[in-house]
């Protein structure tokens, strides 16, 4: 297992850098990993372990299937163009995830194992017939499978599903691991990353005296930096706060059931195109599932705690879902933070009325956090082909509960 | 209802007898077929008792116990564990049933007993090593003998009864080993002194003592077990001496051919409940580890719910009857259903037998203290974690990268598995607490003055029971858990 080593983590801090990340998440560490080797200099500072909060407590599995949040309930033909986009930005999703065990040349547990999405209804049915011609000509491969077909493919899933879509390149791989891999890759590249370090402020130089424009204050001194990243993830709008930005974010928690391991069951990993389910058996038999079911917020440090319904609930469409899921017992929960934003995309980029001040926070940050990363690097290093789209950007409007992205399922 | 207890041994039948008694409306759950806990285990379905005096003292106490609280109104349901706790309301599931049942009640006494101290060593996951406790539920339970030339090793006053115990069942005990130091005049000294008020403690020891002798199993002392050999299961077992720390001293290892090792250091307290409560814990090492804190009348610092028994830190069954009684008597009188006063007179001769018995339990810390060296016995290649078959040099090489109890457990997968880290997590936080030396954030060392409780800070607490407490804390079925009745609003969220 490739891990950063402690002494790494708990050397001296610099005083002085390019580029400052605060958080070592997935974000933070993959992102010091790009730019590292791209030769910038970066210091990641983050308050406690590494990939301890959403990119370490999140069921680790990848999804490029456009899911129902991504419809805005305006029509496939409104919806189109952008839908388009978005597949071609999962298609590349997908390619890099493919790729990222040899990039890295760590074993991260990535099994690609293809991927369900799943309906009950009639509409729902046609939601997926829908979405999957407008993947296909993104160039996203699924299939749309009913009836016959899906019975022979699936055998698990209850009888009176009404189809599914299948994506070959979805999966999962290990989140305990991803981070810190990225993290002991990017220290080899020369990144310096610390850990036990909170930030406490950011503060912007007026003068850019020897071209720093910021001096970040934190538990063990002050480092002055050419251009931040805030990665905090759920705590990202509270560092941004002090310096005068909104982010169009907030924290939620989410639950993860855990069963004990059983013989081999299901391959694919399984979603819902409209109840909350995500669903996989894991490479050791064990099955995790999970799919959005909320959690008790606690202040940090404490961890989240369980809503007895999240577990109770989240049971019930796995059961609905794979019947025979029935007598394998829950042996645990967990509940990790989600940094949310409310149109759920990821929130990325530099702040328009805070030069050298960038953002790095995505919600669906395992599936889009490794290839997020290397496009910020690329446009943080001028090398950029593509460039971070600008509906990211972390200065657009929030959009709140019920804004016009969301769509109600059938 | 009144008062709900969870667990069905001493502690938890003696208060469900005495709550009962005093007119409160009491159900009781255990998760076992029978009642009787551990100790008074009662045997099996399927099995008839003829002559209960041949099945042993311990099973007719048992007997009485589950007598009383029944005459008294006590309602008792057996197969039946408690999957979470919030507040004074249990989440509880019945074996056979399809579904949760909460159970509502003014008070929770929470009784859940202990289970043995896991001590990993070369070889402890052979077959033919047993613990005390489970061999000892493998003889009350089902009458069946485990092995046929058994070494024991451990330490405590189980380490005399165990082996004579055995004896009877026509097991060989070919020898027995007590980590702590032979008794010195001294040492009895003290023990006799306490022993005013423990004459029937006294008496069993002597005779377990003389059963030994009588049999000619030797019996030898600051030696424990260094490591289980064998292909597909025991086949030998070395031992050698160990200094005051129970630390191996080199060169004096022998080895002896045996069938069943059987190892009993001890037991450490179930506390996935209490956490669950959210109930505040000091740590001592000779009570089990963490030990949950409670007041005169076993209050815990969570609202309404109470504990007793070995689950509070281990000091076995009579003191388990005692708290048992006191926190019934505490429920009773703050559900107003006898006077303070009364409570106090009740109370008198209980707590006077509790400090006769705490009193003996402290004159015998001189020899059985736990000592730190059972926590240094694994080789890199032993498996710490059983479930998800961590060996020691794994755990070593990722605390080359952290010491935080959580990532150690994210990267290595320690204590994830069925059991949760019941077995492995008093390993892990040892190595842990090498590791991070005195100063730094370190939990507490084994008590270095026997018999002295550590407060915890949340990190200490948090590194020593390893994981966060979250229901279920007993396995529980998806079909039984699912609701359907629970609203879903449809939302996806994905990684």
């Amino acid at each position: 297992m490739l891990l950063p080593r402690r002494q790494d983590l708990a050397g001296d801090v610099p005083t002085d850098s390019d580029v400052v990340i605060v958080g070592g998440g997935l974000a933070g560490c993959a992102l010091a990993y790009f730019l590292a080797v791209a030769g910038v200099e970066v210091v990641l500072l983050e308050r406690a372990e590494l990939n301890r909060e959403a990119s370490g407590t999140n069921a680790g599995s990848f999804h490029f299937q456009i899911a129902i949040h991504q419809l805005t309930g305006a029509g496939w033909d409104a919806d189109r163009a952008r839908l388009l986009d978005d597949v071609r930005f999962l298609s590349r999703a997908a390619s890099m995830w493919m790729d990222l065990e040899r990039e890295l040349r760590a074993d991260l547990g990535v099994h690609v194992t293809g991927g369900l999405m799943v309906a009950e209804t009639p509409e729902q049915l046609d939601i997926l017939v829908q979405k999957q011609r407008v993947e296909r000509e993104g160039g996203l491969e699924t299939e749309v499978l009913t009836g016959a077909g899906l019975r022979t493919f699936a055998p698990y899933l209850a009888e009176d599903l009404v189809g599914a879509t299948y994506c070959p390149s979805e999966g999962y791989a290990n989140p305990l691991v991803t981070a810190p891999a990225f993290a002991a890759r990017a220290i080899e590249a020369g990144a310096a990353v610390r850990t036990h370090v909170p930030v406490w402020e950011v503060e912007r130089l007026e003068d850019h005296s020897g071209g720093s424009r910021f001096v970040v204050r934190h538990a063990r001194g002050a480092l002055r930096a050419r251009r931040v990243v805030n990665a905090a993830g759920a705590w990202a709008p509270d560092l941004a706060r002090a310096n005068g930005l909104k982010l169009p974010l907030h924290a939620e928690g989410l639950h993860v059931n855990v069963t004990e391991p059983r013989a081999r069951l299901l391959h694919p990993v399984v979603q819902h195109i409209g109840r909350r389910l995500t669903l996989k058996q894991s490479a050791n038999g064990t099955f995790i599932i999970g799919g959005g079911w909320p959690a008790r917020a606690e202040p940090w440090p404490a961890r989240y705690s369980i809503r007895w319904t999240s577990m109770t609930g989240n049971a019930a469409v796995a059961r609905r879902v794979v019947p025979a899921l029935a007598d394998v017992r829950v042996i645990h929960t967990w509940a990790g933070v989600w940094a949310g934003s409310e149109d759920l995309l990821p929130v990325v980029g530099e702040s328009a009325r805070l030069p050298g001040y960038f953002t790095f926070v995505v919600p669906t940050g395992f599936t889009l956090g490794p290839l997020m990363a290397s496009l910020l690097a690329e446009q943080m290093t001028l090398s950029a082909t593509t460039r971070v789209p600008l509906e990211y950007s972390p200065d657009r409007a929030p959009v709140f509960a019920g804004g016009a992205r969301r769509a109600v399922p059938g | 209802m009144d008062l709900f207890v969870v667990g069905g041994g001493p502690a938890g039948l003696s208060a469900a007898g005495e709550a009962a008694r005093h007119g409160l409306r009491v159900v009781l759950v255990d998760e076992r077929v029978t009642l009787g806990g551990q100790i008074y285990r009662q045997p099996g379905p399927g099995f008839v008792v003829r002559d209960a005096r041949r099945v042993g003292r311990d099973y007719q106490r048992g007997v009485a116990l589950v007598d009383a609280a029944l005459r008294a109104g006590a309602e008792l349901r057996c197969r039946t564990s408690v999957l979470s706790l919030r507040g004074t309301t249990a989440a509880c599931l019945t074996e056979g049933r399809g579904h949760v049942t909460l159970i509502r009640a003014r008070r929770v006494l929470v009784a859940p007993g202990a289970s043995d101290r896991p001590v990993p060593f070369p070889g402890w996951t052979l077959p033919g090593v047993v613990t005390a406790g489970g061999a000892q539920a493998l003889v009350k339970a089902s009458r069946v003998a485990p092995g046929s030339r058994l070494v024991f090793a451990g330490s405590g006053p189980l380490a005399l009864a165990f082996p004579a115990q055995l004896r009877h069942l026509g097991v060989h005990v070919v020898l027995a080993l007590e980590a702590g130091p032979m008794p010195r005049v001294r040492h009895l000294a003290r023990i006799l002194a306490a022993g005013w008020g423990n004459a029937a403690l006294l008496r069993d020891a002597l005779s377990y003592r003389a059963q030994l002798v009588e049999a000619r199993v030797p019996l030898r002392y600051a030696r424990a077990v260094v490591r289980a050999e064998g292909e597909d299961r025991v086949e030998a077992v070395v031992h050698a001496a160990v200094d005051a720390d129970w630390r191996v001293i080199p060169g004096t290892e022998e080895r002896l051919d045996a069938d069943t090792l059987c190892v009993g250091y001890g037991f450490v307290p179930s506390t996935e409940l209490l956490r669950l409560a959210g109930c505040r814990f000091t740590y001592d090492e000779d009570l089990g580890g963490l030990v949950v804190e409670v007041d005169a009348w076993q209050r815990t610092s969570a609202e309404g719910v109470s504990a007793a028994g070995d689950g509070t830190g281990v000091r076995g069954a009579p003191a388990a009857l005692g708290q048992g009684r006191l926190a019934a008597l505490g429920a009773a009188a703050d559900l107003g259903a006898i006077t303070q006063a009364r409570a106090d007179e009740l109370a008198r001769p209980v707590r006077r037998r509790l400090a006769a018995k705490e009193r003996f339990r402290r004159a015998l810390l001189p020899l059985y203290a736990v000592g730190a060296g059972i926590y240094e016995l694994a080789s890199p290649e032993t498996v710490v974690c059983r479930c998800e078959e961590v060996t020691l040099a794994r755990l070593e090489e990722v605390m080359e990268a952290t010491l935080d109890v959580d990532a150690v457990k994210s990267y290595t997968r320690a204590g994830m598995g069925l059991c949760q880290g019941r077995n492995c997590q008093r390993q892990v936080s040892a190595l842990l607490t090498r590791r991070r030396g005195p100063s730094t954030y370190a939990a507490p060392s084994l008590s270095v003055t026997a018999g002295s409780a550590v407060a915890l800070s949340e990190e200490q607490l948090a590194t020593l029971a390893g994981t966060t407490p979250r229901p279920p804390v007993r396995p529980a079925p998806i079909g039984v858990l699912a609701d359907d009745s629970v609203p879903d609003q449809g939302l996806f969220v994905g990684g």
